[in-house]
């Protein structure tokens, strides 16, 4: 977005002088001295292996396999895959976690952005703390989240017991495992909403706030009509960057409950990995790790149309 | 009883106060939790939940002798350090590469006639390989470093982390040099200097705020990596969370206090972080979301 505002006008205004001044040759040098290395870089380590992976993923390539070697198998391995009861399994897990964790994050963000945006002392302090559980390692918050939700020695159980409810078999039930999976996510990542929506909150223009106030508009009036609105494309943006991070879930996961109570929580990452290492079918696990691939790109193929759709209606 | 306007806005901020310290109290209950934890003694943890130290238990030393002076001492330290050296390299690198591409597309104009692409085309690409899910890649990683012995190296693990990282520094520092008013440069070309002189002597001090940012977000993610430690590394050069995960998967409760302790190990050093230096790290994150 901004770079619409300062970006452009700011480079060709620039570039043009400084382009002329300096010698053709050294110019046309430092242009490519300066983006090769990234170029190149992504290139070999991230292109190649991209294109690498859609070849292994039409190969039987079996590692526990002593026969065979490595052969073309056309679309077996996808094949495989449609029929696959357990991968079908780990992408409704996916699906669930991303919709369920990004939708509460979001709904909390946005929540705790707006209480944030009422209050004028201790901005910073409440600022700080949140940022706290976003900069921790997942690995560890996967640890914390399986002490916290242990059924007889964590303090979550012991809390809703105090206050007389049951003893809740977070991890140990399937129907229950997912979504204890999505709070710690949650807890982790919903300060990254409430901080970018705590921005955007704070650059829209006041004057119409206060026009609408004197006007005798009501804070639910004033939300639904003109803040939640004008915080769309935010809004869409952030939705759009968890959702994609979600979708790679496998840390928190892999050490909170290992994917289980039996498959309940293994994701479409875990699958692949375990495929991969530990029954040695790195062409199936290159056709699981594609369908995920393709997943993403449909999620984002959808969000950014929607988010081009606003900006469009915008423009009207 | 009607209420007046100004006491319907006392009443509203003051439950807005109590509304964020309760969200205060959800954001570091964990980072509570697992601080008393490292303190507890085993039998404290096995008899269920103990909230105040001193008060329902008494806290020790034992996590912390047994991690920093005991029997895993040596493999503590070294996953530890490895993380640091891993973590910092590989930042360093993405930075200094990122940072030139990505003031090489705001100050020069590119074509690639083949596709038709110009900078912002450019920029667009190498933005969208930080939306792959890694496990696409990470495959081929394994296979193409087996193949060079790269695997458990530390320069193995330097360059995948670089990689990651380089998309994500590019277009921090892409949006950040499209801020930075261009005339001490173009005074420093005219005197003679080269561009890489310039950008290195001008533009480079001129952007440190935006340089740091990336620098610790670079830091964070390889730092809190774990797949591709998982994948790519199994002694020599395996990292905090690898140690955690392996450890953590393998116990239950009584291990808890030394677990707690480790983890606070890999946790602590952003915290401090995080403490010091939060203005760039909202910095940074808001570049990277709203722009």
């Amino acid at each position: 977005m901004s770079e619409e505002r300062s970006g452009t006008w700011a480079v060709a205004a620039a570039s043009q002088p400084l382009q002329r001044r300096d010698s053709r040759a050294a110019r046309d040098r430092s242009k490519y001295v300066f983006l090769l290395p990234t170029v190149i870089l992504i290139l070999l380590l991230s292109i190649f292996p991209l294109l690498f992976s859609l070849a292994v993923a039409f190969l039987s390539w079996d590692l526990s396999r002593l026969e065979g070697g490595i052969r073309f198998a056309g679309l077996a391995n996808f094949i495989t895959l449609v029929k696959d009861a357990r991968f079908w399994n780990t992408t409704r897990v996916t699906v669930f976690f991303v919709t369920g964790a990004v939708a509460l994050e979001y709904v909390l963000g946005l929540g705790v952005a707006l209480l944030l945006n009422q209050i004028t002392r201790f901005r910073r302090v409440f600022v700080v703390i949140s940022l706290m559980p976003m900069m921790l390692t997942p690995a560890a918050v996967g640890y914390v989240g399986r002490m916290l939700f242990n059924e007889s020695k964590g303090p979550i159980n012991d809390i809703i017991q105090m206050l007389g409810g049951p003893m809740v078999p977070w991890t140990s039930e399937g129907s229950l495992a997912l979504p204890s999976l999505i709070l710690v996510d949650a807890w982790e990542w919903t300060p990254f909403m409430l901080i970018v929506l705590f921005a955007g909150l704070q650059s829209l223009p006041q004057e119409i706030f206060e026009a609408a106030r004197v006007d005798g508009a009501s804070d639910l009036q004033i939300f639904r009509r003109i803040t939640f609105p004008m915080l769309a494309p935010v809004s869409l943006t952030i939705i759009l960057i968890r959702g994609l991070e979600a979708f790679k879930l496998f840390d928190i996961s892999a050490v909170m409950t290992g994917g289980g109570p039996g498959t309940a929580t293994e994701t479409v990452t875990m699958y692949a990995y375990r495929v991969a290492m530990k029954n040695g079918n790195l062409g199936y696990a290159s056709a699981i790790a594609y369908s995920l691939l393709i997943m993403i790109v449909i999620f984002s193929t959808v969000f950014l149309n929607s988010l081009r759709r606003r900006t469009a209606a915008g423009l009207d | 009883m009607r209420l007046t306007m100004s006491q319907y806005q006392r009443i509203k901020l003051a439950a807005a106060y109590v509304l964020l310290t309760l969200w205060a109290v959800l954001c570091l209950f964990p980072i509570y939790w697992l601080i008393i934890t490292s303190f507890k003694q085993p039998i404290a943890v096995f008899r269920g939940p103990k909230y105040f130290p001193w008060i329902d238990f008494q806290p020790t030393l034992d996590a912390w002798n047994y991690l920093l002076f005991g029997p895993v001492q040596k493999e503590v330290l070294r996953s530890w350090s490895n993380s640091a050296l891993l973590a910092v390299s590989s930042a360093v690198l993405a930075v200094i590469i990122g940072s030139m591409a990505g003031y090489a597309l705001t100050r020069f104009h590119y074509f690639v006639p083949g596709l038709k692409w110009q900078n912002r085309d450019i920029a667009f690409w190498i933005i969208s390989q930080r939306m792959l899910p890694p496990v696409v890649v990470i495959l081929p990683f394994l296979i193409m470093y087996r193949f060079v012995g790269l695997v458990d190296t530390h320069v193995g693990m330097i360059l995948a982390y670089t990689v990651f990282n380089l998309p994500f520094a590019v277009w921090i520092m892409r949006d950040f040099f499209l801020g930075l008013p261009t005339d001490l440069e173009e005074s420093a070309l005219i005197d003679g200097a080269s561009r890489l002189g310039a950008f290195r002597k001008i533009v480079l001090p001129l952007s440190t705020p935006g340089l740091v940012a990336t620098f610790l977000f670079c830091m964070m993610f390889s730092w809190n990596d774990y797949l591709f430690a998982l994948m790519l590394t199994f002694s020599r050069a395996s990292t905090l969370p690898m140690y955690i995960a392996g450890e953590g998967t393998q116990t239950y409760g009584p291990q808890w206090w030394y677990l707690s302790a480790l983890s606070l190990l890999a946790v602590a050093p952003m915290m401090l972080i995080t403490l010091l230096v939060e203005r760039y790290i909202t910095r940074g994150l808001l570049v990277g979301a709203i722009k």
